[in-house]
């Protein structure tokens, strides 16, 4: 039968897995090879992960699984996702849906993020976290390669209250040298499915020569979807299958996003130490309303939060944000 | 203020250390250490250039500030061995390697090199998952055998107590006492902390696989050129009194114990009592300040608490503060310190120019320099 996760559609039989390998067709339904494994549980900083624009200074539980749906090049954390995830069963951690609340409000978690794989591959384990951490009042946030089926991307919309889809590239032939897929639309589909009813950021690393040329084409896509679109262009750290190759000029790629900062307001430029381009701005006045520190790969965090609630200090303008500051220790309880 | 320079490779930025935030800076020194980290472009934890690299910039760097101590850390045999499987051979090959460098570190420097090992590595055996608790556990990306507890609950204790893995389990009492410190002492200790057994470890916010771990090194291999020492707590004072009249270098071989020690060496206590470092900030910091600071650095504190935006220097980790005593702030020579293992450099070392890589979790961001003084003769 048909996999219903993901736009590979990857079809199960009795004893055999799809790309991912997460799931497995027993008895008429498809099932999760590994529910309630996870992979890690961490404390981190919301702008590390990063969402810049949701619950800003709060203070997440980082959470993941095992696997991917996507083949990409530079995959950053290939020793979880593209692993054989049943090689991994003997470190991963069983910890059902109620536990994770309680290890989040232990350490005064504000959210829970998962962030380590893609999402599609656990949803129906996401799904069952998702209930208990409604029902203790924890949002919920994930990354997400965005290449799920329409009904799956429904599903993310009602586990998540926020997501940062990647955007990786547009053409056919990028997205299958460098992603293992066939073609971008169905990510689009989802930025525009999701953006509709949930805070949406979008991320997207840069290859210079590769897929920079396309920056402009994305621009057009976002500003379509929502020009206050938080926009996070990386600087591509190579590694996975593209360690050693040559670290893309910050310079260069920067001038071409000032250029289309004009339509978008809010694109950031990071995974880098020490850049410049990591702070908010009003799109309306100017004014300087959050800023941060930019430590690269999984490191950022809040430094001001000038804004007045969600809106600008200086002309009240409200602000594309989801929640306002959120005091990092707020949420610590006593054990 | 201090000045540091962060190098993303073809692009740098110069920031003020206490608040992070960016500043303009010039002077010689400034500007001879924005040539030296554009030079050397860090290859990476793991990579085969990564000791070459530590030695290749601090002889360049030496060459320009002539310093009189310099303090090296060589670590790729002990990133590589704790992520990488591999033959015996191969990780004794990095482990020549390391001492192929230092040994060119020191017959290119000139100065007396003195070897100090963190002692040696285990195979690593599956996880302890502290999740289950009622209570909390605590363990540290770096910290393989420690985890710090909070809230235990009766059910807990006896659980922890009886798991056949657990070396120990020791109350925030007994650690204070272990180290002579007071009840004031206690603030950033765990109420207790959980002590592995060798080759076990918890499950800590490491994704990645660990295959070998720090073993339970109670003793640590330094050459013998130092002298004998007692304690690692004594090497500072030692090395302190032999640059009243020569250039000395204090290299460290990261995951390197007395078995694998290629130079003639003795042995020192790495610890007290039942507790022994592994190769975190708190042995460095044992190491450079002659102290042992565990009650402010030890492996199961809740650091994430400080973690807010009021927190100063962004870029040096979970320090909140920069240590006082160490071997740089206290000599009066021109010292630097060169090293593959980030962050530690400049908070642990406190020498007047140090340099370091960048990375996080093995992901190659590039290099950092930190400049406490400019002003030596």
């Amino acid at each position: 039968m048909q996999c219903p996760y993901c736009e590979r559609r990857c079809q199960l039989e009795n004893g055999t897995y799809g790309f991912c390998r997460m799931y497995e067709a027993v008895d008429g339904k498809v099932i999760e090879r590994f529910p309630d494994k996870w992979c890690s549980y961490e404390v981190s900083r919301v702008e590390s992960i990063p969402f810049y624009h949701a619950y800003p200074g709060s203070r997440s539980l980082v959470i993941g699984t095992a696997s991917c749906n996507f083949d990409c090049r530079y995959c950053s954390n290939a020793y979880v996702a593209k692993e054989d995830p049943g090689g991994m069963q003997d470190i991963m951690i069983d910890i059902s849906p109620d536990n994770m609340v309680q290890l989040a409000k232990k350490y005064g978690c504000h959210n829970i993020v998962f962030s380590i794989n893609e999402p599609t591959v656990s949803l129906p384990s996401l799904r069952r976290l998702s209930v208990a951490a409604k029902a203790a009042g924890l949002p919920m946030g994930c990354l997400t390669n965005g290449y799920a089926t329409p009904e799956a991307a429904e599903q993310l919309g009602d586990i998540f209250s926020f997501l940062n889809i990647s955007l990786k590239g547009l053409s056919p032939d990028f997205c299958r040298r460098y992603l293992g897929i066939p073609d971008s639309e169905p990510v689009i589909r989802t930025i525009r499915q999701l953006a509709k009813r949930c805070h949406v950021e979008v991320a997207t690393p840069i290859i210079e020569s590769e897929n920079d040329h396309e920056l402009d084409q994305m621009a057009d896509i976002l500003a379509d979807i929502n020009p206050e679109t938080p926009w996070h262009a990386f600087r591509l750290l190579p590694t996975h299958k593209m360690t050693g190759q040559k670290y893309p000029s910050i310079t260069g790629l920067n001038d071409k996003l000032e250029a289309l900062r004009k339509r978008l307001p809010h694109i950031y430029f990071h995974n880098f130490i020490g850049s410049e381009w990591v702070d908010t701005h009003c799109p309306d006045c100017g004014a300087t309303v959050i800023t941060r520190f930019s430590l690269g790969c999984g490191g950022d965090k809040l430094d001001q939060y000038l804004a007045n609630g969600d809106c600008c200090p200086s002309c009240g303008r409200r602000l594309y944000m989801l929640g306002s500051k959120v005091e990092w220790n707020s949420k610590e309880m006593a054990i | 203020m201090t000045v540091a320079i962060l190098d993303a490779r073809q692009w740098q930025q110069t920031v003020d250390l206490r608040t992070g935030r960016k500043i303009e800076a010039e002077g010689p020194v400034v500007d001879m250490v924005r040539g030296l980290l554009a030079r050397h472009p860090f290859p990476g934890d793991c990579e085969p250039g990564s000791n070459t690299w530590v030695v290749d910039t601090a002889l360049d760097l030496m060459g320009k500030y002539k310093p009189s101590f310099a303090f090296l850390t060589l670590a790729r045999q002990y990133y590589a061995s704790r992520y990488n499987v591999m033959r015996e051979e191969e990780r004794q090959d990095l482990v020549a390697e390391a001492f192929a460098e230092a040994e060119r570190f020191a017959r290119e420097s000139g100065f007396l090199t003195i070897l100090v090992g963190t002692g040696g590595m285990t195979k690593a055996i599956t996880p302890i998952d502290l999740s289950t608790l009622d209570g909390l556990g605590v363990a540290s990306n770096w910290s393989a055998r420690y985890a710090g507890l909070y809230g235990l609950s009766d059910r807990d204790k006896a659980w922890l107590t009886e798991n056949p893995h657990l070396e120990r389990l020791a109350s925030r009492e007994e650690i204070l006492a272990l180290f002579g410190g007071g009840p004031e002492d206690g603030k950033r200790l765990p109420e207790h902390l959980a002590v592995a057994k060798p080759g076990y470890h918890f499950k800590n916010t490491s994704l990645r696989r660990l295959i070998m771990i720090p073993d339970r090194n109670t003793r640590i291999p330094v050459s013998a050129n130092l002298g004998a020492v007692d304690s690692l707590t004594d090497i500072k004072g030692r090395v302190l009194s032999l640059l009243a009249d020569q250039k000395v270098a204090l290299v460290v071989l990261e995951g390197v114990g007395s078995d694998d020690f290629r130079v003639p060496h003795t042995e020192c206590r790495n610890g007290e009592g039942w507790y022994c470092y592994e190769p975190t900030d708190a042995q460095y910091l044992a190491l450079t300040s002659g102290h042992h600071c565990i009650f402010s650095h030890n492996g199961g504190y809740r650091y994430f608490k400080d973690d807010n935006e009021n927190k100063h220097y962004p870029f040096s980790g979970y320090f909140t503060e920069l240590p006082t005593g160490t071997i740089g702030l206290d000599y009066p020579g021109r010292s630097i310190s060169v090293g593959n293992r980030s962050m530690f450099m400049h908070v642990t070392t406190g020498c007047d120019v140090c340099c370091e890589c960048f990375a996080r979790n093995l992901y190659n961001q590039g290099c950092m320099a930190v400049m406490f003084r400019q002003d030596k003769a």
